[in-house]
Order: C-alpha cells, then structure tokens, then sequence
C-alpha cells in the first residue's frame, strides 16, 4: 500500500509541484481568466511543434534528445535564407523548411551515427554534440555568410561586409502561420467590441457567451500541430514505430529477433532533427525576430523542461505529458514575474524563482529516473534470487 | 541478380524523382513568394517630363500620390503585380488613366518610371536605387 502510494507520488512529483506553485502564483498575480488563457494558447502554439519532436527518440529508448538544437540551427539557416532573398508569407515558411529539412537530415544521421557509439550516455552526449554543432554553426553564419556563401541583403550583415547580425526580423513570416485562419473566441461583449475594432469579415468567430473578452486563436498552427499528433500515434502502429518500441524496451532482444538497432536509432533521431526544424521555424514564425547566435540555444532546453514538467520521463513519454507540460511551464513563464511583484514588489524576484523551479525541476525529473530505476534494477536482482 | 540490379536502379530513380521535385517546389516557391519593392519616380526621363501630379495604385491598394521629382516606394508579394497611373493635368483633373500588368519574373526591385509609363514608353522600368 505504502510502496503503492510512494509509485503514485514518484510517477507524477514533478506535474504535481508545478500544480502546486500555480495555484499559489495565480491568485497572486492578479491576471485575469481570459488573459491566461489567451498567452497559454499563444505559447502552446509556439512550443508544442518542438516538444513533440522529442517523443520519437525516447520511444526508441534514446532518451531525451537535447540534440534537437541541431534541427533548429538548420531552421535556422532556412529562415536566413528566405531572409536574403525576400521570400515572404507561407511560400517563405515552406521554403525555409524545405531548406532545412536536408541540413537536418545530415545533421540527424551525423547525431545518430554519433549516438551509436554512445549508447546508455545518449542524453549527455547528445547535449554535448549540440555544443560542438553550434560551434561550426557560428563558424558558417559569422564567417562564411556573406563571404564564401552569397548573402545580399545588406540588412543581415555585419558592417565588416560579412557574417550575420545577432538580430534578425521575420517580419516577412510574422505570425502567417497563426493567422492564416484568423479565429476569435469571444463572449456577447467581447464580440461586439472586437468587431467594432477589427471588422466583421476577417475572422471567424466563434461565440462563447459566458466568456469575458475575446480570445485570438491560432487554428493554422493548431491543426498542424494537431496532424502531428495523429502522425506520431499512426507512426507508433507502424513497423518501423514498432520497431523502436522494441529497441527501446531491449536493444539486445531486439537485435536477436532482426530488428537491424543502429539503422532504428539513426531513423528515430533523423524524424526528431528534421521535426525540431520545423519546429523551431513554427516557433520563430510566431515570435517574429531571429536571435541568431542565440535562438537555438534555449530550444532544446525549455522543450526538454516542459516536457519532463508534463510528468515524461527519460523513457516514457506521450503525447498528453506535452500540453500538460507547456501548460504548466509556461503559465509559470506568465504569473511567475508578477506575482513575484505582487508578494514582494520586485518582478525580478519573481523570475529569479521560476528559472530556479523550471531547471531544478530537470535535475528532479533526472534524479526521480535514476533512483526510481535502480530501485527496479534491485527489484529484478531480488525477484531472480528469489527474494521478496 | 539482374532484377536486384533493376530493384537498385528504380530506387534510385525514385529517390531522384523525389530531390527533383523538391527542388521544383522550392523555385517555384521562391518564384510566388518573392517580395519585391516598386520605385515609382515621377522624374524627367528623356523627352517624358515630369507629371504634374500622378496617382498610383498597385494592386487596387493603397493610392501614393505623386508631384514632379518624387519618387516612392511599394512592396508588393508574387510575380506580377497590376499598375494604375492616374495623370492629372494642370487644372487639376484626370487626363489619363492607364493600368498593366507587370511581369517581374525571377528580379528583385525594379523602378517604374511614371512619365515615360504615362506616355507609353516601352522602356518605362529603369535600373533601381541601390
């Protein structure tokens, strides 16, 4: 019973903190209802594209890919691109993916090639491995952009001549994703005052009538996230998903009834790059600037956080722990900050706290994992010596 | 060991079909995405002198009004784009109206030189600012 019990809060600690933090920040931050809900679904919009590309590699027992850094550098070079030659609006989107996607495949099979020769430390390496790319990442965008690789717009180079700008606008795709279906949800009030302001023919409104306010809704961004969702539960039945299932259940099995390991893991880690490009252009989309030494960075990082925050661990993860987790880390990224003002008078503090919680929560997640399998290690060892 | 060969070769075809088309995708993406800015200079060229006043619209959009010597700039997305000059004489009444379809093709920005477009000139598009 007590055993039972320490499973159930060991299983769901991490979501359980956070439950627990909101529901003190909220009231403290003073935001209203409809606020909330408008900059959850903004961000949910935004992260989701990037957390799910994380699902496939811990199916196949690749644990957490912090190499998904590498797809979003090659988003990266997609965007600068479109950027050069003025490609705008969802033709621009698209080109961007389509110059990254084969970046990324090359850049997925050098990860999984790499990964495979680190097996059981694919976590740190592949955190490693992201350092290294963005080392020769910063070497092509400071050095060779401009100069060996022909850029032309004099907006995106350094004053020298060549290497880009840390800055670069996306005001060409700002938001054409999410308002390609340009969708409010609204209440009585909050309708009318909206088209009074907006007009009655560019959105499509969808009236709530409790509802205090109006609500602006990515539904572009949504469904696509949405097919993504459908694609990995259709990926999971297929062979090649059953495949990495296996492996991520027993490498040693796997390979013992055909299931050829490595090509599995370089595939599984290929689908997880190429969807982190896409990602990271979803999500630069959306926030219309480009850091570009920078954008990346924190990529794989928040998306690994929210995901282990939605209660995944570094073997099992679904496609429910990704909302749960962007919701809770980001409501923590929107409260955090003013009810630190609130309670303390310094919004500072308030981040401070968040940024201490969000990461210690990974180091958590991490430790919770580890003990939670060297308990079942020992359960093994005990139940084949025949121990109770 | 022949049909291994012919199975070897169609996949590859396949896969060149795929880079192929692709690659199609991304020009032709390229090609309707575009942003190009239009210079539209109301400046003496040659023997067209400058309009007294001219508004233009592109695209049925925004009108830019323009005095002799001024020069503006629109953007506009795609491969062509529709031009409406509308030349104003001196008592201040529309004396001509003109309107056309640009094709930019595959080039960046170009510079629509409105008297000469007014008069119909053939070569109205002139070299743009840098």
């Amino acid at each position: 019973m007590i055993r039972k019990f320490f499973d159930i809060v060991a299983n769901n600690a991490v979501p359980a903190i956070f439950i627990l933090i909101s529901a003190f920040a909220i009231p403290l931050s003073g935001f209203s209802a409809s606020y909330l809900v408008q900059e959850l679904l903004t961000r949910i919009g935004r992260n989701s594209f990037l957390i799910l590309s994380l699902l496939i590699p811990i199916m196949a027992g690749m644990g957490l890919n912090f190499g998904m850094v590498l797809g979003a550098m090659a988003g990266q070079i997609g965007l600068l691109f479109i950027c050069d030659w003025g490609v705008v609006g969802i033709p621009g989107m698209v080109l961007a993916c389509l110059i990254g996607t084969p970046i990324a495949i090359v850049l997925g099979i050098f990860c999984g090639h790499i990964l495979n020769r680190a097996k059981g430390r694919e976590m740190v390496t592949s955190y490693i491995l992201g350092f290294f790319i963005n080392g020769v990442y910063q070497m092509v965008v400071l050095y060779l952009m401009g100069w060996v690789i022909p850029i032309t717009n004099p907006t995106l180079l350094l004053s020298r001549g060549y290497g880009v700008r840390n800055a670069v606008s996306l005001m060409g795709i700002r938001g054409v994703l999410d308002n390609l279906l340009p969708t409010v949800i609204a209440g009585t009030e909050g309708a009318k005052q909206f088209l009074n302001v907006n007009g009655a023919n560019t959105y499509l409104l969808l009236q709530i009538p409790c509802l205090d306010g109006a609500i602006r809704l990515p539904l572009a961004t949504f469904i696509i996230i949405a097919l993504f969702c459908a694609f990995i539960i259709w990926f999971r039945k297929t062979k090649l998903g059953q495949d990495m299932r296996a492996i991520g259940q027993d490498q040693g099995v796997s390979h013992s009834s055909g299931i050829p390991v490595n090509r599995t893991r370089i595939i599984a880690i290929v689908i997880s790059t190429v969807l982190a490009c896409y990602g990271q252009i979803i999500y630069l989309q959306n926030m219309g600037t480009l850091n570009t030494y920078n954008s990346h960075d924190q990529a794989g990082m928040f998306s690994i956080a929210a995901l282990l925050i939605g209660g995944a661990s570094v073997s099992r993860a679904s496609i429910a722990n990704v909302f749960v987790g962007v919701i809770l880390f980001h409501l923590m990224f929107i409260v955090a900050p003013m009810a630190g003002k609130n309670l303390i008078g310094e919004a500072q503090i308030g981040e401070y706290f968040r940024v201490f919680v969000s990461y210690g929560i990974i180091a958590l997640a991490l430790v919770l994992h580890a003990w939670k399998r060297n308990r079942e290690r020992e359960a093994a060892r005990r139940s084949m010596r025949g121990d109770k | 060991m022949f049909v291994a060969f012919l199975k070897f070769l169609m996949r590859w075809f396949q896969r060149l079909v795929l880079v192929a088309a692709l690659i199609a995708l991304g020009i032709w993406l390229f090609y309707i995405g575009r942003e190009h800015q239009i210079f539209l200079d109301n400046k003496t060229f040659g023997d067209f002198k400058a309009l007294e006043q001219v508004n233009v619209s592109i695209n049925n959009g925004e009108t830019v009004e323009l005095m002799p010597r001024e020069r503006d700039m629109k953007k506009v997305v795609g491969p062509k784009f529709e031009i409406k000059a509308e030349v104003f004489d001196d008592k201040g009444e529309i004396s001509n109206t003109i309107t056309k379809t640009i094709n930019l093709c595959f080039s960046k920005d170009i510079m629509i030189n409105l008297p000469a477009f007014a008069g119909g000139a053939e070569n109205f598009i002139v070299p743009s600012p840098k």
